[in-house]
């Protein structure tokens, strides 16, 4: 058991981050591989300029502009989960560093920086939490029932289990964050450090999902994080 | 299973197409997107579906007894059903790119559709029709000199007809060395007569070409033969030297001229301007170089964009400002420009008899949204959309006329 314990908090994240990052090289060097398609995919209209294909892209992929045009109910839910979803990732920067800059500038103590995370992360954990269920309900309910995929289900799921054991976390067992920190900036540094206790059996489900996903992040379409920069880029040329 | 349409399809899925393939979430923002969806209520004219289905039969996993387990792998069997189901995706779809314009991503199903129905000839499904005419097209330039002298013939006795009918020294001028532009018509004089009123009044240094500007190769994917088909225009394009070749008001050939050419030819057609003759025209008019008679169609008119000209090249401001010159009453269809219902009819569709009941039930989208206007007239470009929309008038009896945006213009010229 212990050595299983012991593959669990330093030997395997080393290892999810490894097939994450290699596993997304190889995706993008299979795409390299294939041949450009000998035309101009333009959809009209488009922004003029290279600088304006850019700028058009990153304001589409922070707003989903698009979506919000043809399908309200669905831009609703995927822009909050996604807004959610940039804030947790914000807020988990801070379990390696930290926003010292940003501290200094608003010359905000320990405390204050402390009650402002739990603020910011309840707010982002709920904002991710719920549009997941609202996201899981439509894949059983006409059109989308017959598009979805085994696929589908399972990155759900997976993200659903991720953000339950994070919000249990939050908002139940209310954990010493001081303990996470040190453990994963351990794993950061590699200097290990014990496994936290004070966050429960929730922290080794929500470390298991999040390996978990990230293993399984390169082949599935999690892609679209990556990919729907090109596809934009590509009807905007 | 299907071999030959998974080997074909795998050869031809270009960098785009894996990518579209791989990141494709299946959220289904392209649902309400899809006319024939909206009609059918069938699976596979989700847009979305049809990527999933490719992906599908290109894994290759074939089914074994336990559901769950076919499920989780997305297998499939039964090769006749998947074949049927294919040909639906493929066929059954205009290659509008609505979907695209709905698509969080813009994933382009028109790519697949294009790289599938390529496939699927292979195994012999699909309307064999329309690769034909293609095929005609590329042979065309091999014995166009055959046919030269019949073709200069016809123009002559079509140039005296419109000398006396509209002004004496209105010229036709075909194989003509040095003119400025080099316009490709289509079949029939239909395509002739209003461009050569045009071109007249605006004094412009034309030429007509020995070919015509519809490429069916492009409708069934076989971009090689689509590109050795419109290979004969720039060749004659250089031959004659000309500055520019337009494009008739034809949807497919605009998109091929603007949007596949430079890929197509590189620096064989460098310095050599592509312009559809809608923008064209666009120009002259507001260039000063013809004038019209404002008002001179005094009927409720409203304008169909073709997803061709409009979502696919960008051609939504000049027929307007065509239509507001000689109209008086211009209704917008709703909803309009990249986000217009395609008519159903486009994708080399109205080429093949038995497509026409699908193309019927898919225009109805189009038919409610011209019967919301209450326009008289529905003005156009595309010559698919014309004939589709023509048939739509006599299948959904909605009392409308089809009129050529061109053709307009060409009435309204004051001289």
């Amino acid at each position: 058991m212990r050595t299983v314990a012991f593959l669990f908090y330093y030997i395997t994240p080393y290892i999810a981050v490894i097939v994450f990052l290699g596993g997304i090289g190889y995706q993008l060097s299979r795409w390299r591989q294939k041949r450009p398609v000998p035309a101009n995919l333009s959809l009209f209209p488009r922004p003029q300029g290279r600088l304006g294909r850019l700028m058009d892209t990153l304001v589409d992929m922070f707003t989903l502009k698009g979506l919000f045009r043809v399908n309200r109910p669905l831009w609703v839910g995927g822009f909050i989960m996604h807004l959610g979803l940039l804030l947790l990732l914000l807020g988990h920067v801070r379990a390696f560093t930290d926003y010292y800059f940003l501290w200094d500038l608003l010359q905000w103590g320990e405390e204050q920086q402390h009650q402002f995370s739990a603020v910011a992360g309840s707010i982002a954990g709920l904002l991710f939490m719920f549009p997941l269920f609202y996201l899981l309900a439509r894949r059983f309910s006409g059109a989308v029932k017959w598009l979805s995929s085994p696929e589908d289900y399972l990155v759900l799921g997976l993200l659903i289990a991720i953000a339950i054991t994070g919000n249990h976390m939050r908002f139940v067992l209310d954990p010493d964050t001081h303990e996470i920190r040190q453990f994963l900036q351990g794993l950061f540094r590699f200097r290990w450090q014990p496994a936290p206790v004070s966050a429960g059996i929730s922290f080794v489900y929500h470390f298991a999902f999040v390996q978990l996903l990230m293993v399984y992040f390169p082949f599935s379409k999690l892609m679209h994080t990556i990919g729907s920069v090109f596809s934009k880029m590509v009807a905007k040329s | 299973m299907l071999t030959r349409f998974v080997d074909t399809i795998r050869q031809r899925f270009s960098r785009p197409l894996q990518y579209y393939q791989d990141i494709c979430v299946r959220c289904g923002a392209c649902i309400d997107a899809c006319h024939f969806y909206v009609v059918s209520g069938d699976p596979a004219h989700i847009p979305a579906y049809r990527m999933t289905l490719a992906k599908k039969v290109m894994q290759g996993r074939v089914s074994d007894g336990n559901r769950l387990h076919n499920w989780y792998r997305e297998a499939w069997g039964q090769e006749s059903r998947t074949a049927a189901e294919l040909e639906r995706a493929m066929w059954e779809c205009t290659g509008c790119r609505r979907c695209a314009v709905f698509c969080p991503f813009a994933l382009d199903t028109a790519l697949l559709v294009s790289a599938g129905r390529y496939s699927l000839l292979q195994e012999g499904i699909g309307p064999q029709m329309i690769a034909e005419i293609g095929n005609a097209e590329v042979s065309k330039g091999e014995i166009i000199e055959m046919i030269q002298e019949f073709y200069v013939d016809q123009t002559k006795e079509l140039e005296a007809r419109l000398q006396k009918e509209f002004a004496p020294d209105l010229r036709i001028p075909v194989e003509k060395e040095g003119a400025r532009v080099l316009y490709v018509p289509l079949v029939g004089e239909h395509a002739i007569v209003p461009l050569a009123k045009v071109f007249h009044a605006a004094q412009e240094d034309w030429t007509l070409s020995l070919f015509t500007a519809t490429n069916h190769s492009f409708f069934v994917g076989d971009m090689d033969k689509a590109r050795q088909a419109a290979h004969w225009i720039v060749q004659e394009a250089r031959r004659l030297g000309v500055k520019a070749i337009a494009y008739p008001e034809c949807g497919h050939a605009t998109r091929t001229l603007l949007s596949f050419f430079e890929s197509w030819f590189g620096d064989e057609i460098a310095g050599i301007e592509r312009i559809s003759v809608v923008q064209l025209v666009a120009s002259y008019l507001a260039e000063g170089r013809i004038r019209v008679k404002s008002g001179t169609f005094d009927v409720p008119l409203t304008y169909h964009d073709p997803c061709n000209l409009g979502r696919n090249s960008g051609i939504f401001e000049e027929p307007r400002a065509l239509l507001r010159a000689v109209a008086t009453d211009f209704r917008e269809l709703t909803p309009n420009r990249e986000l217009n219902w395609c008519c159903g009819g486009g994708g080399g569709l109205i080429a093949a008899p038995e497509m026409k009941e699908i193309r019927m039930k898919a225009g109805r989208p189009k038919a409610e949204q011209i019967r919301q206007t209450g326009a008289q007239w529905v003005v156009t470009t595309c010559e698919n959309c014309k004939t589709q929309l023509g048939d739509l008038n006599e299948h959904y009896g909605l009392g409308i006329e089809i009129k050529g945006l061109v053709d307009l213009v060409a009435e309204a010229l004051a001289l």
